[in-house]
């Protein structure tokens, strides 16, 4: 018996040393990725200039054409994320401050994702590997449930997340596999949709009253001297429970409703997200609207 | 609780402890553990169900001693065919009423008559098929006098719900698990050790190989109409090799984490995909469901005595019923049917044991001639498998029909965001592993031991599919 407890003592030693020796070298890939997302992106970036910085969910990154931003002159940049929640928004936003960015503007857009006060569990598992170098990505999930494992078991973010940040991204990342997450400037164009969804529910939905993430957002801006641009975009015609975006008006007045300002179901390639068409429209508005171009 | 999960990993070494340092006394005290641990393994799928292999095993207990008991032939066949009714007819309610009563009313509406069957919602409960035939085989063999009945209630008890074996086999033989737990176990390193490599590699074909090939096949499967031909082709594939890690991996942990506890299970699989004919395979794959059949159904059916016809029709019942126990559903039966047709030419000309030697190669034309017949095997075996796979038989022979049509053998893009082919390099090199150890249970014992096992070790956790995870697919049977 005691030759098998030092056999499955020696296992139990190798494993934890191969977990180390995996999570070094998958950390030390992802920190020198820069062409593969938005995040890592930003993590690996230095100092930059912009005049506008869009933040949010798919509702932003399919909604704000960066190109128009751009032919009027001002370097924008869309670091909107399918799937994401303001947790991640927030986090991006205190990255690209850490690394002395230079944003006069911050348009992010907050209506749907006010109601979530949790992380995504995809798009924040894209933060830690390096949530051992960096103080912002380790204090930003210092909070949630399975931090303690996260940060201190060596290696079981990648494998709790390893669709995300597993084998498959580390091998991409290290052959330098481009995505498109980075091209148009970070907007990604939908098409007319003939089979998309165009009824929504969001009776049920309700903003809460202090988002912690959205909050941070209006905190770093104005310490910052950043000028914060919070918009609800639109939403197709079928909508029951509209007045949500009421209630939103009514929790954070400084919230711009431009929840009408695309209406037509032609313009939507499902009910929450615009085709490229509409989303010209609703570019076009809010260039006309905070920018005066 | 899965193999591979947290709760495992902490329920067996709680186990082991108590088996080997407190409850180590006498061989009562350890089947009483191994009973308590059972039981409460079990109780983690759905503790309702307790009751019934609480039933299960209690019935066939005493049923087996009242047919040895059994005074006159008319009191001994009673006891028998309780048995088998009672089981049979637990299976029949849980596992087959409703596809009896809808398949049933189809029929009946298909001629014209209204009928709208009355359908159970029952939910199956996990392992039954596995835990019936255990009993099943102990009251049989009762009956014809090939063993004893057992009088001890605990030593029998462990022997219908050990669980390792308990939700998804190997199914055992009174004839070799009894003996065993009626006699003290003394610790064995060498044993306890090979069970632990075996722990590994079965968990290896689990998290490594069944997990990541179920993403790209049900990525094939769930999407076939749009998909051009080597993509179908490489789905196929992709499930053949995941259903073969998922349930040799799981059997491979159940033998592994029964030789902790020095019980030796029943092997399972024997490198099926290195089978020279489809008899082979069949002797190599699920071989405790195969030699059941054989022994229960085949063999007193008649085998291969009698004249032809009775031989056939006896190979198309073991396999159409084999194909019917995996699951309640059309595609099973014709699953099996199909393996009934690859057997007959075998049958038919009396070389259905042609390749019962160990298979050898060399740098000559024979060598050729079998690794032929290997891919072969694994070419027509893989046809199978997707009427195994396939939701309607209709899906199945679709699904063949634009492998064929299509003709496009370009790669291709699958969702979610993969390409077809990225998982033959992984494939290619499981097979190498296995073909190279098709002598031994498994790789990782021998010489270079610990470094095989790290290798093993970074490769779950490297390799693994964890995020997308996958039950172990025998449990549904």
């Amino acid at each position: 018996m005691k030759r098998f407890l030092i056999y499955t003592g020696k296992i139990f030693l190798l494993t934890i040393l191969i977990a180390i020796v995996l999570d070094g070298i998958y950390t030390a890939i992802f920190m020198r990725s820069k062409d593969r997302g938005k995040i890592e992106t930003v993590f690996n970036s230095k100092a930059e200039n912009y005049d506008v910085i869009i933040l949010g969910s798919s509702r932003a990154n399919n909604h704000f054409i960066p190109q128009m931003f751009q032919d009027k002159g001002l370097k924008t940049f869309n670091y909107g994320m399918s799937a994401g929640h303001l947790f991640e928004a927030s986090l991006m936003l205190k990255l690209m401050v850490e690394r002395k960015w230079k944003i006069k503007n911050v348009i992010v857009e907050a209506d749907l994702n006010l109601a979530i006060g949790h992380r995504s569990e995809p798009i924040s598992s894209k933060f830690l590997p390096y949530i051992h170098n960096s103080d912002i990505i380790r204090d930003h999930f210092q909070d949630e449930k399975n931090f303690n494992e996260m940060y201190y078991l060596p290696f079981y973010r990648y494998i709790k997340y390893d669709s995300k940040i597993g084998f498959r991204e580390v091998f991409f990342t290290l052959i330098h596999k481009k995505t498109n997450a980075l091209e148009n400037f970070g907007f990604y164009p939908l098409q007319k949709n003939k089979n998309g969804n165009m009824k929504n529910n969001i009776v049920n939905l309700n903003p809460l009253p202090h988002n912690k993430s959205y909050e941070e957002i209006k905190d770093i801006c104005k310490a910052n001297n950043i000028n914060l641009i919070a918009v609800m975009t639109p939403l197709c015609e079928n909508v029951k429970g509209m007045d949500y975006f009421d209630k939103v008006k009514k929790a954070y007045p400084e919230i711009h409703n431009y929840e009408n300002a695309v209406t037509d179901d032609k313009y939507f390639s499902s009910c929450g997200h615009m085709s490229d068409e509409g989303a010209k429209i609703f570019t076009a508005r809010i260039l006309k609207d905070f920018f005066n171009k | 609780m899965f193999f591979n999960s947290i709760a495992f990993a902490i329920f067996l070494p709680i186990v082991f402890f108590l088996y080997w340092f407190v409850f180590n006394k006498t061989k009562s005290t350890q089947n009483a553990l191994l009973i308590v641990a059972s039981y409460y393994f079990y109780s983690c799928w759905d503790w309702r169900f307790l009751f019934l292999l609480v039933f299960s095993t209690f019935l066939d207990y005493y049923t087996g001693i009242q047919i040895e008991k059994g005074k006159s032939e008319r009191s001994r066949k009673f006891w028998f065919w309780l048995s088998i009714m009672v089981n049979l007819g637990f299976l029949g309610i849980f596992k087959y009423y409703n596809f009896f009563a809808s398949s049933f009313s189809d029929l009946l509406n298909s001629a014209g008559i209204k009928a709208s069957p009355i359908l159970l919602n029952v939910i199956l409960p996990v392992g039954i098929s596995f835990y019936t035939f255990h009993g099943l085989s102990y009251v049989i063999d009762i009956y014809y006098k090939r063993i004893k009945a057992e009088y001890n209630f605990v030593d029998y008890s462990l022997f219908v719900s050990y669980f390792p074996l308990l939700v998804a086999g190997p199914i055992e033989r009174a004839t070799h698990l009894l003996p065993q737990v009626k006699v003290k176990r003394e610790f064995d390193f060498q044993i306890a050790k090979e069970g632990v490599c075996q722990i590994i590699w079965g968990l290896v074909k689990k998290v490594v190989i069944a997990d990541s090939c179920a993403v790209y096949a049900n990525a094939v499967f769930d999407h076939y109409t749009s998909l051009n031909s080597l993509s179908l082709i490489l789905g196929a594939v992709y499930f053949a090799f995941q259903i073969y890690g998922d349930f040799s991996g799981y059997s491979d942990i159940a033998l592994g984490v029964s030789k902790l506890f020095g019980l030796d299970l029943l092997r399972n699989f024997n490198y099926p995909y290195f089978s020279r004919d489809i008899a082979e395979f069949w002797r190599r794959w699920h071989i405790s469901l195969s030699s059941w059949f054989r022994d229960y159904l085949y063999i007193p059916l008649g085998g291969s005595k009698g004249g032809l016809w009775m031989k056939i029709r006896n190979t198309f019942i073991i396999f159409v019923v084999s194909g019917f126990w995996h699951g309640a559903n059309w595609t099973y039966i014709v699953w099996g049917f199909i393996n009934a047709i690859y057997f007959l030419p075998l049958l038919l000309s009396n070389s259905n044991r042609n390749n019962i030697d160990e298979i050898k190669l060399k740098w000559d034309f024979d060598s050729i001639r079998v690794i032929s017949s290997i891919l072969l095997t694994f070419i027509i075996t893989c046809i199978a498998w997707v009427f195994f796979r396939s939701k309607t038989i209709t899906d199945a022979f679709l699904y063949l029909k634009q492998i064929i049509t299509k003709r496009d053998f370009g790669f291709q893009y699958l969702e979610p965001d993969r390409y077809n082919y990225e998982l033959l390099l992984m494939i290619g090199v499981f097979v190498l592993i296995e073909w190279n150890n098709r002598h031994k249970t498994e790789p990782l014992s021998g010489k270079r031991n610990l470094l095989k096992l790290a290798l093993a070790i970074g490769a779950i956790m490297a390799f693994g599919t964890f995020s997308d995870y996958k039950e172990f697919i025998y449990f549904q049977f």
